[in-house]
């Protein structure tokens, strides 16, 4: 998958230059957002009054955004509906927002935000907990556009509560020219060569996931902590002589840079950005198997502008308005019908595997099951104990 | 040693000598007495142990003792007033203490003996719960370990590096201290987590530092010293002390210079001439006439560097990992409030040991 | 001081000069690299690695508003906080300096209790009083935490200031005929004032840096520490170097005319 000519990456970083010639590929143009916003006259928070305005926080850099001649989602949805909308790109961990919302769901209080997009496993322990409302599903048709596997999900068997914003993979994401060869397995991060070369996520699941896999535990079904036991122990292993380097959010793409990382654990859509300027950044989904995700919009309960929301992911959810924000932000999208829309836009990204992943890909790719709240506490209790919290 | 003695003419001491005990209550009595009740009625307020009526109950209190209080000192006369005088200018500020700092700390306690109910539950149940301590203990000695053996290290290196600057800052400086000091000063004006991230960067395996001291050849002697892995420093126990060691430095020269400073110089030549030389002049005049501002420095240099988890978290790796940042990842991660809490009391208690006991060893001087 | 007799001794002299010298450069190092890189054009989302130098991140240093305002948080807490401190600082100071009174050590203690606390237990017991008195953790409590461990600080260093001061000029004051009132405000502000002055600047600095504190009751409210703690998972911009930069700039610029002023002051007053 990886090999010079047909390398995904490369090729999806030449439409991604080309998105880019003049803008520039900073982080920077897309915090501009929030200055378009308030000069388009965005309120601040629209949690109050007023059914016409929304507030969304969402993951950073994971919209396209208005630039030179290129109108973004939101400025477009803005037009097309007449809804003023704050778009925040402040939601940049889950375990830290869960506990910054923790005291005001917990005790019944609303929190600001009408929409927030958490991954998938925290969408489970919101909706467990009772602090999620249902999504007005009736008021948006386009939810029928929801890619076949992604209804009814584990984290959300109903599927009442929540809708996909993005989908991903976790893989392994190297540096050829650190490692001097392909790397296609879980194993080459336990490659002695690379000691205290590697990195791994402090995302539980995305790290626990890969190495569960290659132990031959299929993660999409399991719900016991013992499972576990031996991938477990192995990571401690490999912490405690110093194979593991750190353990990183997305900082790893720094690291991966600057050459303390050879290879690490890392998430699909973001090592593209980097590619853009190091071409020898590569990815690769494990043959053992690698891990998807989801991160989905959910409404936090007490979120007041409902009709605003059901607009918006009405709007989110029309292939055409998918297709420009996948051609940004480069991850797989949950509407189904999409890679017709981005083959007008950016034909080159349409027949990529990572977007658009084959039949082949998918078997290789699994989602973590939802855990039980005491099995889940065990879990993040040995891990935090491993990661060196 | 009190502030009364040292301070010359205190305002109210000339007076006792002159005037004859006529009152039949004491205005210092009740001012002191006053203004521990609404620190008292404020704590425990502020930790929750009364609630609903008579948490109003106790507010009112609060307020009908500032009353009380002002209504004395009009009342009285201006000798009273002179007397409740420093009760009433301490009164806000302390009240904001008792109420933002003391009653935390209560609240810490009272969380560190209780047990949550469920995962996420809000509001940890208060059962005496000593488990959380014993939790604390074993899972986290290694943190605790590190914590204070990396600070302690980080001190040691500050006494190193601060002391020859505050010295020849004092004694060599001449006009130019002001400036000196001044720059000493001037990197602290950046933020404290860019500035640390500086390091991480100057740090990094491909930047300047590593890559100079490979060409340098320093490597393996390094390496034997166990400050770089291989060819790393940076995720290092060495990285996270260096850090420490940077970021505390002012924290320890400019108390030893304020020390050094006061010195009469004449001292010190007298000094010379009895000893024969600068060294034993040094060792027995100056160093001793310094150990005030040393001591300070310690303090203020050992006492934050124990909790940091800043250092830790932008230089270090999963097996440095320091008591600083557990507590944070129990509390903001996990979630797990009692045993964050007892973490969080045990450090603190630790240091206050290690500072009664500190200065007994050194003499009670003052701080400031 | 006198200069040594020997060649050892000049070595010696020297050796320790260049240490010092040393230690100063070592001590500057970072800030080489936050206003050098403040001039890199970063090919990426982080601003760690050297690509081109380049003026734009000069031309354009509030390019990046989240983090404008961040810093603008960061400065309207350091300021209201900063003031109600010293309010409140001065006048334990005061009370402390010019009285004695029963309780003094006992208040003293309770006083330098908070600098003797590491920051992370400020921090997380403040925010767990919040979370049991149910107070919603944002603005406010950053403000109410800030003025907290900034009293200590101030009173202490004020009272440091104010040790040596003559109170029996107040005497004289009123000997003259001057009010209680007019005493303090004619004799006694306009002396410490400077030592307050110093305090609350302190006090501003350490406001605008605090980070471990502010992290525990912030809440969702972004203050600049925090702003760059949660970027540098994210991405850097250059912009961060440049605000950096100019607070930095800002600082050594009051410092300076601060020595300046009170340099005129005092060869006005021995003229």
């Amino acid at each position: 998958m990886n090999s010079p000519n047909n390398d995904p990456l490369s090729r999806m970083s030449l439409s991604r230059r080309r998105l880019f010639a003049r803008a520039g590929m900073m982080g920077a143009a897309g915090m501009s957002l929030p200055a378009i916003l308030a000069a388009c006259g965005g309120s601040s928070g629209g949690g109050g009054g007023g059914g016409n305005s929304l507030f969304f926080e969402n993951w950073p850099e994971y919209i396209d955004p208005s630039e030179d001649d290129l109108t973004g989602t939101v400025e477009r949805f803005m037009a097309a509906s007449g809804v003023e909308m704050n778009y925040a790109e402040t939601y940049n961990d889950n375990v830290e927002y869960f506990a910054k919302i923790q005291p005001l769901l917990g005790n019944g209080k609303p929190i600001d935000p009408d929409l927030i997009a958490p991954t998938s496993w925290l969408v489970g322990r919101l909706i467990s907990l009772g602090w999620v409302d249902k999504l007005p599903i009736d008021l948006v048709p386009n939810a029928a556009n929801l890619r076949a596997d992604l209804q009814k999900p584990a984290w959300d068997p109903t599927g009442e509560y929540s809708l996909p914003w993005q989908t991903g993979f976790a893989g392994i994401a190297y540096n050829i020219e650190a490692t001097g060869r392909e790397l296609k397995s879980t194993e080459d991060l336990f490659d002695p060569a690379f000691k205290g070369k590697i990195g791994m996520l402090t995302e539980m699941r995305d790290t626990m996931g890969l190495l569960m896999l290659a132990d031959g535990v299929d993660i999409s079904t399991v719900s016991t902590f013992d499972a576990a036991a031996t991938a477990f122990d192995r990571l401690e292993a490999a912490k405690n002589d110093g194979q593991i380097r750190r353990f990183t959010g997305n900082d790893y793409l720094n690291d991966l840079s600057t050459g303390n990382f050879a290879a690490c654990v890392g998430w699909s859509g973001d090592v593209v950005q980097l590619a853009v300027e190091n071409p020898n950044i590569r990815f690769a989904i494990p043959e053992e198997g690698g891990t998807s995700w989801a991160d989905a919009m959910v409404m936090p309960k007490g979120a007041v502008n409902r009709d605003a929301a059901a607009k918006w992911m009405d709007f989110c959810y029309d292939p055409v308005q998918a297709a420009q924000i996948t051609a940004w932000v480069q991850y797989v999208s949950p509407v189904a019908g999409v890679q017709a829309e981005l083959e007008k836009i950016d034909p080159e990204l349409a027949v990529n595997p990572l977007l658009f992943p084959d039949d082949a890909t998918l078997a290789r790719t699994f989602s973590f099951a939802n855990l039980e709240e005491g099995v889940e506490a065990e879990y993040d209790a040995r891990f935090s104990a491993i990661t060196g919290a | 040693m009190t502030i009364s003695e040292l301070t010359p003419n205190p305002v109210n001491s000339r007076d006792e000598s002159t005037e004859p005990t006529r009152r039949s209550f004491d205005p210092e009595r009740l001012g002191l007495g006053l203004l521990l009740l609404t620190g008292a009625l404020l704590v425990v307020v502020g930790t929750g142990m009364v609630t609903g009526v008579l948490a109003t109950l106790a507010l009112a209190l609060t307020l009908g003792t500032v009353v009380a209080l002002i209504g004395a000192a009009i009342l009285g006369g201006p000798e009273v007033r002179r007397k409740i005088a420093p009760y009433g200018l301490l009164k806000p500020g302390m009240l904001w203490l008792a109420l933002f700092y003391l009653a935390p700390l209560v609240t810490l306690l009272r969380n560190s003996l209780s047990t949550l109910p469920s995962r996420f539950a809000v509001k940890a149940d208060f059962d005496w719960n000593f488990g959380n301590y014993s939790t604390a203990f074993t899972d986290f000695g290694g943190q605790f370990q590190r914590g204070f053996g990396y600070a302690a290290v980080a001190t040691v290196l500050t006494i190193f590096l601060g002391y020859p600057l505050a010295y020849v800052i004092a004694f060599r400086g001449g006009k130019y201290r002001g400036l000196l000091l001044g720059l000493i000063i001037i990197p602290f004006f950046t933020s404290y987590l860019i500035r640390t991230i500086a390091w991480q960067s100057l740090l990094a395996d491909t930047g300047p530092i590593p890559s100079v001291l490979n060409d340098l050849g320093f490597q393996p002697i390094l390496n034997a010293l166990g400050i770089m892995d291989g060819d790393k420093i940076l995720n290092t126990p060495a990285a996270v002390i260096g850090g420490l060691t940077y970021n505390f430095l002012p924290f320890m020269a400019l108390p030893i210079y304020v020390s050094l400073e006061k010195i009469n110089l004449n001292l010190v030549d007298a000094a010379k001439d009895l000893y024969s030389g600068s060294v034993r002049a040094f060792c027995k005049v100056i160093f001793p006439l310094s150990l005030p501002g040393l001591f300070a420095g310690t303090l203020l240099t050992f006492i934050p560097a124990s909790g940091d988890f800043v250092n830790q978290q932008y230089l270090g790796n999963p097996n440095t990992s320091v008591i600083g940042q557990s507590i944070q990842n129990q509390f903001l991660v996990q979630n797990n409030l009692p045993v964050a809490s007892a973490m969080s009391f045990v450090l603190m208690m630790i240091i206050t040991v290690f500072v009664i006991i500190y200065s007994r060893f050194f003499g009670t001087d003052d701080l400031a | 001081m006198s200069a040594p007799s020997s060649p050892l001794g000049s070595v010696a002299r020297w050796g320790l000069n260049l240490f010092a010298v040393g230690v100063m450069m070592y001590l500057f190092m970072p800030i080489f690299w936050i206003v050098g890189f403040s001039f890199n054009e970063p090919k990426g989302k982080f601003n760690f690695v050297w690509q081109n130098t380049t003026l734009d991140n000069w031309r354009e240093p509030f390019k990046d508003e989240a983090l404008t305002d961040a810093l603008l948080t960061s400065l309207k807490i350091a300021s209201i906080s900063t003031l109600i401190a010293t309010v409140l600082g001065s006048l334990i100071a005061l009370a402390l300096a010019r009285y004695s009174f029963k309780g003094n050590a006992f208040l003293d203690f309770v006083l330098v209790l908070p600098l003797t606390t590491p920051e992370i237990v400020i921090g997380s017991s403040l925010a767990t009083l919040f979370l049991d008195q149910n107070v919603t953790r944002g603005f406010s409590t950053v403000v109410i935490a800030h003025v907290m461990f900034q009293i200590s600080f101030v009173a202490l260093t004020v009272r440091a200031r104010v040790r040596g001061f003559d109170w029996t000029l107040e005497q004289a004051a009123q000997d003259l005929g001057a009010s209680p009132m007019r005493t303090f405000w004619k004799v006694t502000f306009p002396l410490i004032l400077p030592g307050i002055l110093a305090a609350s600047l302190l006090s501003f600095a350490l406001s605008l840096d605090d980070f471990i504190i502010t992290l525990f009751n912030a809440g969702s409210v972004s203050t600049f520490p925090l702003f760059v703690n949660a970027s540098f998972k994210n991405s850097f911009s250059p912009q961060i170097n440049v605000l950096a930069t100019i607070v930095l700039l800002a600082s050594v610029a009051l410092m300076a005319s601060g020595t300046l002023v009170s340099r005129a002051k005092s060869r006005r007053s021995t003229r």
